[in-house]
């Protein structure tokens, strides 16, 4: 079984439809990047794979976890599933170093100084372990984000989400998430973003799928997907963002 | 027979404020535990617990604390339960502390961001531990400068357990008045005793909100 597998999802808020029967499948180690117009469902998408947000119909599978059933256990899945946000979202009342332990010590019983070790290896990965007394706001954009990576890091997660997370950033602090990201590829991590760094996505990304009306409307292998649209709504996507 | 007014009066004006700070916080202890009730239940996602909670708000706040006082120490008087004056205050000033209280920290509650939530969730929290580890921290700095704010006001409004016969700041003013018929310096010191509490409790809610790290 792949690691992630949307079969015919559905998800609603009220009248609204925002996926239409999605099918998604991610192996181990692969780097989907997902793409497409804002309102295009792609955030909902990867808030539907660790079960942020309840879907109306279909099949959610995550890490052998029926993430649709409202039986599973969520709470062990997102231990495993690394998420990280648009707008960081670090608890501003703890420090880096606890911001980074709080996951391991609370959900996996870690021991205090464990913790603090681990906070510093996942801290060091992100390039910041010099940070590791600060508060979240003492920290620029870039700075806060990589410590949300760092965050996620720490559960050793079996696969990394990202939601557009260099959308808030400003343009010069894009490039050192981004790196980041490319160091973390390298070691093999599987991992789904939704981006609008086309030229990252291009040079990263294994697979790219592109949204479009609540649906995977295109999908393929980076290479040939930005060289080749099969379809008009991607070519004129492409044609909009690539300038 | 109307006397000088003495050192031993101020003395006893100190004295009787110390039950003007044991009502509050006797209010403070009972309203706070009511409060803590009508937070959970207005900041919950259900209905039935959300609609107590307004309306207990709701009728605390459209009744004046005085006939509260009044309820309590009369009006139980007729079902047989007379209440010491105490009592009746304690239960009266829960009653309304219980509501102010549990609106600002309803309030505190609901202005964390949902994303914090989400983020506690994403780790693996579960409820009780995102409350815990997450939202009632950074509530808590939210909640202190207003609850500090109530705090004064509910110090100041105590005066009123005078009238159902509760020997506090006040009333043991009225008594000093009354044997010594100096209303003006009587009134004064127990002015400035009463101000001497709430102004440094107003200072210190302001030092807190000057220093609170919380979501924006």
């Amino acid at each position: 079984m792949s690691l992630v597998e949307l079969k015919r999802v559905t998800k609603r808020f009220g009248a609204n439809v925002v996926l239409r029967e999605v099918d998604l499948r991610v192996e181990k180690g692969e780097i989907i990047a997902i793409i497409g117009r804002s309102g295009s469902g792609k955030s909902t998408l990867l808030r539907c794979i660790n079960g942020l947000e309840p879907v109306q119909g279909g099949e959610v599978w995550c890490d052998g976890v029926a993430v649709h059933d409202p039986k599973s256990d969520l709470r062990a899945l997102r231990a495993r599933v690394g998420i990280v946000f648009q707008s960081f979202n670090l608890f501003p009342h703890l420090t880096v170093a606890r911001n980074v332990m709080l996951g391991p010590t609370i959900v996996k019983g870690m021991a205090a100084d464990d913790a603090e070790k681990l906070a510093h290896e996942a801290l060091r990965r992100v390039g910041l372990e010099e940070k590791i007394g600060a508060w979240a706001d003492e920290l620029s954009g870039g700075q806060q984000q990589r410590v949300a990576i760092a965050r996620a890091l720490a559960m050793s997660p079996t696969i990394m989400l990202f939601d557009e997370i260099t959308s808030a950033l400003d343009p010069e602090l894009v490039g050192e998430v981004l790196l980041v990201l490319e160091a973390m590829a390298r070691d093999g991590m599987t991992m789904l973003l939704v981006t609008h760094e086309m030229n990252f996505a291009r040079r990263v990304a294994n697979r790219v799928v592109f949204m479009h009306q609540g649906k995977v409307w295109e999908e393929g292998p980076a290479k040939e997907f930005f060289a080749a649209p099969r379809t008009e709504e991607l070519r004129s996507f492409l044609s909009s963002v690539l300038h | 027979m109307i006397r000088e007014l003495s050192l031993t009066d101020v003395e006893y004006l100190l004295l009787a404020m110390r039950w003007t700070i044991a009502l509050t916080a006797l209010a403070l202890a009972g309203g706070g535990t009511i409060g803590l009730i009508v937070a959970a239940c207005g900041a919950s996602g259900r209905m039935l617990p959300r609609y107590l909670a307004r309306g207990y708000v709701g009728l605390v706040q459209g009744i004046p604390l005085l006939v509260w006082l009044f309820l309590f120490y009369f009006g139980l008087s007729i079902f047989g339960y007379n209440l010491p004056p105490w009592v009746a205050a304690t239960l009266g000033f829960s009653v309304y502390a219980g509501a102010f209280l549990g609106e600002i920290w309803r309030g505190a509650l609901l202005s964390i961001p949902k994303t914090q939530w989400e983020a506690g969730r994403s780790i693996g929290l579960t409820f009780i531990e995102q409350l815990r580890h997450v939202i009632i921290p950074q509530a808590i700095r939210v909640a202190i400068p207003p609850t500090v704010g109530f705090t004064v006001q509910l110090v100041k409004n105590t005066s009123l357990a005078a009238v159902i016969g509760f020997v506090e700041l006040t009333r043991e003013g009225q008594l000093t008045t009354a044997a010594t018929y100096q209303p003006f310096a009587v009134y004064l010191i127990v002015a400035a005793l009463y101000f001497c509490v709430c102004y440094s409790l107003s200072r210190y809610a302001g030092a807190l909100e000057r220093s609170r790290r919380v979501a924006r």
